[in-house]
Protein backbone atom coordinates (compact mmCIF):
# COMPACT_ATOMS: atom_id res chain seq x y z
CA UNK A 1 0.00 0.00 0.00
CA UNK A 2 2.72 2.44 1.02
CA UNK A 3 4.91 1.31 -1.87
CA UNK A 4 2.14 1.73 -4.38
CA UNK A 5 1.45 5.26 -3.22
CA UNK A 6 5.14 6.03 -3.44
CA UNK A 7 5.33 4.74 -7.02
CA UNK A 8 2.25 6.79 -7.93
CA UNK A 9 3.79 9.93 -6.49
CA UNK A 10 7.10 9.27 -8.21
CA UNK A 11 5.42 8.77 -11.58
CA UNK A 12 3.51 12.03 -11.21
CA UNK A 13 6.75 13.88 -10.50
CA UNK A 14 8.41 12.23 -13.50
CA UNK A 15 5.61 13.23 -15.89
CA UNK A 16 5.46 16.82 -14.80
CA UNK A 17 9.22 17.30 -14.80
CA UNK A 18 9.96 15.93 -18.27
CA UNK A 19 7.45 18.21 -19.91
CA UNK A 20 9.80 20.30 -22.03
CA UNK A 21 12.31 18.56 -24.24
CA UNK A 22 11.47 20.97 -27.00
CA UNK A 23 14.94 22.16 -27.83
CA UNK A 24 15.85 21.80 -31.47
CA UNK A 25 19.12 19.89 -31.75
CA UNK A 26 18.67 18.37 -35.22
CA UNK A 27 19.99 19.92 -38.41
CA UNK A 28 17.62 22.48 -39.90
CA UNK A 29 17.79 24.40 -43.18
CA UNK A 30 21.37 23.97 -44.43
CA UNK A 31 23.59 26.89 -45.38
CA UNK A 32 25.50 27.09 -48.60
CA UNK A 33 29.14 26.18 -48.03
CA UNK A 34 31.63 27.86 -50.36
CA UNK A 35 35.18 26.60 -50.48
CA UNK A 36 37.92 28.83 -51.89
CA UNK A 37 40.71 27.42 -54.03
CA UNK A 38 43.78 28.79 -55.70
CA UNK A 39 43.22 29.45 -59.42
CA UNK A 40 46.87 28.65 -60.22
CA UNK A 41 46.88 25.43 -58.24
CA UNK A 42 43.27 24.12 -58.17
CA UNK A 43 44.04 21.45 -55.57
CA UNK A 44 45.12 23.98 -52.95
CA UNK A 45 42.63 25.82 -50.81
CA UNK A 46 43.30 29.51 -50.71
CA UNK A 47 41.81 31.96 -48.22
CA UNK A 48 40.35 35.22 -49.44
CA UNK A 49 41.92 38.26 -47.82
CA UNK A 50 39.34 40.09 -45.72
CA UNK A 51 36.38 38.53 -47.47
CA UNK A 52 32.96 39.90 -46.65
CA UNK A 53 29.73 38.28 -47.81
CA UNK A 54 26.39 40.04 -48.05
CA UNK A 55 23.00 38.79 -49.15
CA UNK A 56 21.66 41.20 -51.73
CA UNK A 57 18.26 42.84 -51.18
CA UNK A 58 18.36 42.30 -47.47
CA UNK A 59 17.87 45.65 -45.77
CA UNK A 60 19.95 45.39 -42.67
CA UNK A 61 23.38 44.07 -43.39
CA UNK A 62 22.36 40.60 -42.36
CA UNK A 63 25.73 38.94 -42.60
CA UNK A 64 28.36 40.96 -40.82
CA UNK A 65 30.69 38.28 -42.02
CA UNK A 66 34.35 39.09 -42.37
CA UNK A 67 36.67 36.19 -42.74
CA UNK A 68 40.06 35.06 -43.91
CA UNK A 69 39.01 31.45 -43.91
CA UNK A 70 39.06 29.05 -46.84
CA UNK A 71 35.43 28.10 -46.34
CA UNK A 72 32.36 30.23 -45.68
CA UNK A 73 28.83 29.30 -44.75
CA UNK A 74 26.02 31.54 -46.01
CA UNK A 75 22.23 31.17 -45.72
CA UNK A 76 19.89 30.78 -48.68
CA UNK A 77 16.52 32.49 -48.89
CA UNK A 78 13.77 29.92 -48.38
CA UNK A 79 11.16 32.41 -49.58
CA UNK A 80 12.64 32.79 -53.06
CA UNK A 81 13.97 30.67 -55.91
CA UNK A 82 17.31 32.42 -55.87
CA UNK A 83 19.69 34.27 -53.57
CA UNK A 84 22.28 36.80 -54.72
CA UNK A 85 25.47 37.31 -52.77
CA UNK A 86 28.03 40.06 -52.94
CA UNK A 87 31.46 38.69 -52.12
CA UNK A 88 33.96 41.42 -51.45
CA UNK A 89 37.68 40.86 -51.64
CA UNK A 90 39.78 43.18 -49.49
CA UNK A 91 36.63 44.50 -47.90
CA UNK A 92 38.72 46.65 -45.57
CA UNK A 93 40.44 48.19 -48.63
CA UNK A 94 38.80 51.60 -48.36
CA UNK A 95 39.99 52.15 -44.84
CA UNK A 96 43.41 50.77 -45.57
CA UNK A 97 46.30 53.19 -45.88
CA UNK A 98 47.90 51.09 -48.56
CA UNK A 99 46.48 52.37 -51.86
CA UNK A 100 47.45 49.23 -53.75
CA UNK A 101 44.91 47.15 -51.83
CA UNK A 102 41.78 47.53 -53.84
CA UNK A 103 38.35 46.52 -52.70
CA UNK A 104 36.68 44.27 -55.28
CA UNK A 105 33.03 43.19 -55.30
CA UNK A 106 31.75 40.19 -57.21
CA UNK A 107 28.16 39.04 -57.40
CA UNK A 108 27.01 35.43 -57.50
CA UNK A 109 23.45 34.42 -58.22
CA UNK A 110 22.39 31.05 -56.83
CA UNK A 111 19.15 29.57 -58.15
CA UNK A 112 17.41 26.49 -56.75
CA UNK A 113 14.15 24.72 -56.01
CA UNK A 114 13.42 24.70 -52.27
CA UNK A 115 11.80 21.60 -50.83
CA UNK A 116 10.21 21.31 -47.39
CA UNK A 117 11.26 18.45 -45.13
CA UNK A 118 9.71 17.74 -41.74
CA UNK A 119 12.30 17.37 -38.98
CA UNK A 120 10.43 17.02 -35.72
CA UNK A 121 8.49 18.56 -32.87
CA UNK A 122 11.11 21.09 -31.80
CA UNK A 123 12.71 21.86 -35.16
CA UNK A 124 9.57 21.90 -37.28
CA UNK A 125 10.07 22.02 -41.03
CA UNK A 126 13.35 22.71 -42.75
CA UNK A 127 14.09 23.39 -46.36
CA UNK A 128 16.55 21.65 -48.64
CA UNK A 129 17.55 22.94 -52.06
CA UNK A 130 17.49 20.99 -55.30
CA UNK A 131 18.71 21.80 -58.84
CA UNK A 132 21.17 24.35 -57.54
CA UNK A 133 22.97 26.42 -60.18
CA UNK A 134 25.50 29.23 -59.79
CA UNK A 135 26.07 32.23 -61.96
CA UNK A 136 28.87 34.74 -61.62
CA UNK A 137 28.04 38.25 -62.83
CA UNK A 138 30.74 39.43 -65.21
CA UNK A 139 31.99 42.89 -64.25
CA UNK A 140 35.25 42.90 -66.32
CA UNK A 141 37.30 42.90 -63.14
CA UNK A 142 36.28 39.69 -61.39
CA UNK A 143 38.49 38.47 -58.61
CA UNK A 144 36.59 35.18 -58.84
CA UNK A 145 38.00 33.34 -61.84
CA UNK A 146 35.74 30.32 -61.99
CA UNK A 147 33.21 28.18 -60.12
CA UNK A 148 32.90 24.45 -59.78
CA UNK A 149 29.71 22.84 -58.57
CA UNK A 150 30.36 19.98 -56.17
CA UNK A 151 26.74 19.01 -55.65
CA UNK A 152 23.56 20.37 -57.20
CA UNK A 153 21.66 19.48 -54.03
CA UNK A 154 22.10 21.29 -50.73
CA UNK A 155 20.64 19.08 -48.01
CA UNK A 156 23.32 19.09 -45.34
CA UNK A 157 26.47 20.88 -44.26
CA UNK A 158 28.97 18.05 -44.32
CA UNK A 159 30.92 19.10 -47.43
CA UNK A 160 31.26 22.31 -49.44
CA UNK A 161 28.64 22.66 -52.17
CA UNK A 162 30.63 24.87 -54.52
CA UNK A 163 34.29 25.65 -55.16
CA UNK A 164 35.44 29.14 -56.05
CA UNK A 165 38.78 29.60 -57.76
CA UNK A 166 40.55 32.91 -57.41
CA UNK B 1 -7.33 -6.83 32.80
CA UNK B 2 -6.50 -7.71 29.25
CA UNK B 3 -6.27 -11.32 30.19
CA UNK B 4 -9.83 -11.25 31.48
CA UNK B 5 -10.98 -9.38 28.46
CA UNK B 6 -9.67 -12.02 26.10
CA UNK B 7 -11.11 -14.83 28.19
CA UNK B 8 -14.48 -13.16 28.31
CA UNK B 9 -14.40 -12.49 24.63
CA UNK B 10 -13.55 -16.05 23.87
CA UNK B 11 -16.28 -17.20 26.16
CA UNK B 12 -18.82 -14.91 24.57
CA UNK B 13 -17.64 -15.87 21.16
CA UNK B 14 -18.14 -19.56 21.90
CA UNK B 15 -21.59 -18.79 23.20
CA UNK B 16 -22.28 -16.89 20.06
CA UNK B 17 -20.93 -19.69 17.98
CA UNK B 18 -23.20 -22.26 19.53
CA UNK B 19 -26.31 -20.25 19.90
CA UNK B 20 -26.47 -18.01 16.86
CA UNK B 21 -24.78 -19.92 14.14
CA UNK B 22 -27.07 -18.65 11.41
CA UNK B 23 -26.50 -14.99 12.17
CA UNK B 24 -22.75 -14.89 11.69
CA UNK B 25 -21.76 -12.24 9.19
CA UNK B 26 -19.98 -13.32 6.04
CA UNK B 27 -18.55 -10.51 3.92
CA UNK B 28 -18.87 -11.06 0.21
CA UNK B 29 -17.19 -9.56 -2.81
CA UNK B 30 -19.32 -8.00 -5.49
CA UNK B 31 -18.74 -9.21 -8.99
CA UNK B 32 -20.07 -7.24 -11.89
CA UNK B 33 -19.59 -4.76 -14.62
CA UNK B 34 -18.19 -1.35 -13.71
CA UNK B 35 -18.83 1.42 -16.23
CA UNK B 36 -17.66 4.97 -16.04
CA UNK B 37 -16.51 8.11 -17.68
CA UNK B 38 -13.16 9.85 -17.77
CA UNK B 39 -13.01 13.23 -16.07
CA UNK B 40 -9.59 14.30 -17.37
CA UNK B 41 -10.87 15.39 -20.78
CA UNK B 42 -13.65 17.66 -19.52
CA UNK B 43 -11.30 19.17 -16.91
CA UNK B 44 -8.55 19.87 -19.44
CA UNK B 45 -10.93 21.31 -22.04
CA UNK B 46 -12.26 23.57 -19.29
CA UNK B 47 -8.72 24.78 -18.56
CA UNK B 48 -7.24 25.41 -22.01
CA UNK B 49 -9.84 24.51 -24.63
CA UNK B 50 -7.21 23.03 -26.97
CA UNK B 51 -8.34 19.53 -26.10
CA UNK B 52 -11.79 18.03 -26.50
CA UNK B 53 -12.72 14.45 -25.96
CA UNK B 54 -14.73 11.76 -24.31
CA UNK B 55 -13.62 8.49 -22.83
CA UNK B 56 -15.75 5.66 -21.51
CA UNK B 57 -14.19 3.12 -19.19
CA UNK B 58 -15.33 -0.31 -18.16
CA UNK B 59 -14.11 -3.33 -16.32
CA UNK B 60 -15.47 -6.75 -15.49
CA UNK B 61 -14.26 -8.79 -12.57
CA UNK B 62 -13.23 -12.27 -13.57
CA UNK B 63 -11.59 -13.50 -10.37
CA UNK B 64 -10.68 -12.33 -6.89
CA UNK B 65 -7.75 -10.30 -8.20
CA UNK B 66 -8.25 -9.89 -11.93
CA UNK B 67 -10.44 -7.59 -13.99
CA UNK B 68 -10.83 -7.38 -17.74
CA UNK B 69 -10.67 -3.68 -18.52
CA UNK B 70 -11.25 -1.46 -21.50
CA UNK B 71 -11.30 2.21 -22.42
CA UNK B 72 -12.69 3.75 -25.55
CA UNK B 73 -12.91 7.34 -26.59
CA UNK B 74 -12.28 10.08 -29.07
CA UNK B 75 -10.00 13.10 -28.88
CA UNK B 76 -9.59 16.32 -30.78
CA UNK B 77 -6.42 18.10 -29.74
CA UNK B 78 -4.66 21.15 -31.12
CA UNK B 79 -0.93 21.19 -30.47
CA UNK B 80 0.62 24.63 -30.62
CA UNK B 81 4.39 24.75 -30.84
CA UNK B 82 6.86 27.49 -31.68
CA UNK B 83 7.10 26.53 -35.33
CA UNK B 84 3.99 24.39 -35.81
CA UNK B 85 0.30 24.29 -35.11
CA UNK B 86 -1.67 21.15 -35.87
CA UNK B 87 -4.91 19.46 -34.86
CA UNK B 88 -5.24 15.73 -34.30
CA UNK B 89 -8.64 14.07 -34.45
CA UNK B 90 -9.39 10.42 -33.89
CA UNK B 91 -10.71 7.57 -31.81
CA UNK B 92 -9.16 4.78 -29.82
CA UNK B 93 -9.76 1.59 -27.94
CA UNK B 94 -7.69 -0.04 -25.24
CA UNK B 95 -8.15 -3.48 -23.73
CA UNK B 96 -6.31 -5.45 -21.11
CA UNK B 97 -6.20 -6.67 -17.54
CA UNK B 98 -6.08 -5.05 -14.13
CA UNK B 99 -4.60 -6.83 -11.13
CA UNK B 100 -5.80 -5.70 -7.73
CA UNK B 101 -3.05 -5.71 -5.12
CA UNK B 102 -5.14 -4.34 -2.28
CA UNK B 103 -6.45 -6.62 0.45
CA UNK B 104 -9.72 -5.11 1.59
CA UNK B 105 -11.04 -5.12 5.14
CA UNK B 106 -14.52 -6.25 5.93
CA UNK B 107 -16.91 -5.17 3.23
CA UNK B 108 -14.68 -2.52 1.65
CA UNK B 109 -14.17 -2.84 -2.05
CA UNK B 110 -11.34 -0.51 -2.93
CA UNK B 111 -8.77 -1.27 -5.57
CA UNK B 112 -5.12 -0.46 -5.96
CA UNK B 113 -4.11 -2.03 -9.20
CA UNK B 114 -1.51 -2.59 -11.82
CA UNK B 115 -2.73 -2.99 -15.34
CA UNK B 116 -1.70 -3.76 -18.85
CA UNK B 117 -3.38 -2.48 -22.03
CA UNK B 118 -3.09 -2.92 -25.72
CA UNK B 119 -4.10 0.28 -27.46
CA UNK B 120 -5.16 1.04 -31.00
CA UNK B 121 -6.23 4.30 -32.54
CA UNK B 122 -7.13 5.71 -35.93
CA UNK B 123 -6.74 9.42 -36.54
CA UNK B 124 -5.80 12.26 -38.84
CA UNK B 125 -3.74 15.42 -38.48
CA UNK B 126 -4.43 18.83 -39.93
CA UNK B 127 -1.36 21.02 -40.14
CA UNK B 128 -2.86 24.47 -39.55
CA UNK B 129 0.28 26.52 -39.94
CA UNK B 130 4.05 26.27 -39.78
CA UNK B 131 7.17 28.34 -40.19
CA UNK B 132 10.15 26.88 -42.03
CA UNK B 133 13.07 26.72 -39.64
CA UNK B 134 15.75 28.74 -41.42
CA UNK B 135 18.25 31.55 -40.96
CA UNK B 136 16.74 34.13 -38.60
CA UNK B 137 18.19 37.10 -40.51
CA UNK B 138 16.44 36.22 -43.76
CA UNK B 139 12.69 36.48 -44.40
CA UNK B 140 10.79 33.50 -43.02
CA UNK B 141 8.62 31.18 -45.07
CA UNK B 142 5.23 30.32 -43.63
CA UNK B 143 2.98 27.45 -44.51
CA UNK B 144 -0.51 28.88 -44.19
CA UNK B 145 -2.67 26.58 -46.30
CA UNK B 146 -3.88 23.74 -44.03
CA UNK B 147 -2.61 20.31 -44.93
CA UNK B 148 -4.42 17.07 -44.21
CA UNK B 149 -2.75 13.82 -43.22
CA UNK B 150 -5.43 11.14 -43.22
CA UNK B 151 -5.84 7.42 -42.52
CA UNK B 152 -3.21 7.14 -39.83
CA UNK B 153 -3.12 4.60 -37.02
CA UNK B 154 -1.09 3.55 -34.02
CA UNK B 155 -0.65 0.42 -31.91
CA UNK B 156 0.87 0.62 -28.47
CA UNK B 157 1.25 -1.06 -25.07
CA UNK B 158 0.52 0.53 -21.71
CA UNK B 159 1.42 -0.19 -18.12
CA UNK B 160 -0.95 1.31 -15.59
CA UNK B 161 -0.93 1.93 -11.89
CA UNK B 162 -4.04 3.30 -10.27
CA UNK B 163 -6.58 3.36 -7.51
CA UNK B 164 -10.34 3.09 -7.40
CA UNK B 165 -12.04 4.10 -4.21
CA UNK B 166 -15.67 3.42 -3.39
CA UNK B 167 -16.99 6.83 -2.38
CA UNK B 168 -20.66 5.91 -2.32
CA UNK B 169 -22.29 2.53 -2.49
CA UNK B 170 -21.18 1.09 -5.88
CA UNK B 171 -19.80 4.47 -7.02
CA UNK B 172 -16.06 4.63 -7.57
CA UNK B 173 -13.66 7.48 -8.04
CA UNK B 174 -10.53 6.46 -9.87
CA UNK B 175 -7.14 7.86 -10.59
CA UNK B 176 -4.51 6.21 -12.72
CA UNK B 177 -1.23 6.87 -14.37
CA UNK B 178 -0.01 5.09 -17.45
CA UNK B 179 3.29 4.74 -19.24
CA UNK B 180 3.01 3.93 -22.92
CA UNK B 181 5.27 2.58 -25.61
CA UNK B 182 4.47 2.71 -29.32
CA UNK B 183 4.67 -0.66 -31.03
CA UNK B 184 3.96 0.44 -34.57
CA UNK B 185 2.31 3.42 -36.21
CA UNK B 186 1.49 4.55 -39.71
CA UNK B 187 3.43 7.77 -40.20
CA UNK B 188 2.14 10.49 -42.50
CA UNK B 189 4.22 11.43 -45.51
CA UNK B 190 5.97 14.73 -44.92
CA UNK B 191 4.95 14.90 -41.27
CA UNK B 192 5.18 12.86 -38.06
CA UNK B 193 2.79 11.48 -35.48
CA UNK B 194 3.61 13.86 -32.66
CA UNK B 195 0.30 13.14 -30.99
CA UNK B 196 -2.05 10.19 -31.15
CA UNK B 197 -5.52 9.91 -29.55
CA UNK B 198 -5.37 7.61 -26.52
CA UNK B 199 -1.59 7.78 -26.55
CA UNK B 200 -1.26 11.55 -26.10
CA UNK B 201 2.00 13.24 -26.89
CA UNK B 202 4.51 10.98 -28.60
CA UNK B 203 7.91 11.61 -27.07
CA UNK B 204 11.15 11.21 -29.02
CA UNK B 205 11.77 7.60 -27.97
CA UNK B 206 8.18 6.63 -28.95
CA UNK B 207 7.01 6.68 -25.36
CA UNK B 208 4.09 8.48 -23.79
CA UNK B 209 2.29 9.15 -20.53
CA UNK B 210 -1.30 9.44 -19.51
CA UNK B 211 -3.36 10.52 -16.55
CA UNK B 212 -6.92 9.46 -15.93
CA UNK B 213 -9.53 10.55 -13.45
CA UNK B 214 -12.64 8.48 -13.66
CA UNK B 215 -15.99 8.17 -11.99
CA UNK B 216 -17.69 4.83 -12.40
CA UNK B 217 -20.62 2.79 -11.26
CA UNK B 218 -20.54 -0.90 -10.42
CA UNK B 219 -23.48 -2.87 -11.72
CA UNK B 220 -23.41 -5.85 -9.35
CA UNK B 221 -24.23 -9.11 -11.05
CA UNK B 222 -23.46 -11.64 -8.31
CA UNK B 223 -21.65 -11.95 -5.01
CA UNK B 224 -19.07 -14.45 -3.99
CA UNK B 225 -17.43 -15.29 -0.68
CA UNK B 226 -14.09 -13.70 -0.03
Amino acid sequence: MKNTLFILLLLIIVTTSCERDDICIDATTPNLLINFFDNEDPTETNPVTNLSVRVLEIENDSLPLLTNDTIVSVPLKVTELNTRYILTLNSLGDSSTDATIKLNRDTINVTYTPQEVFVGRACGFKSVFNNVTYELTDDSNNWIKSLEVVSDTINDETVAHVKIFH
Amino acid sequence: MLKYFISISLFLYSLNFFSQEKDSIVYKDSYGLRVGIDLYNPISSFIDNSRKGLELVGDYRISKKFYIATELGFTEKTTDLDLLNFTTKGQYIKAGLDYNTYENWLNMENIIYFGFRYGFSTFNHTLNSAIINSDPFLPEQEITAPREFDNLNAHWAELIVGIKAEILHNVYLGFSFSGKKMITDKEPEGFKNLFAPGFNRVFLNDSGFGLNYTISYLIPIYKKNK
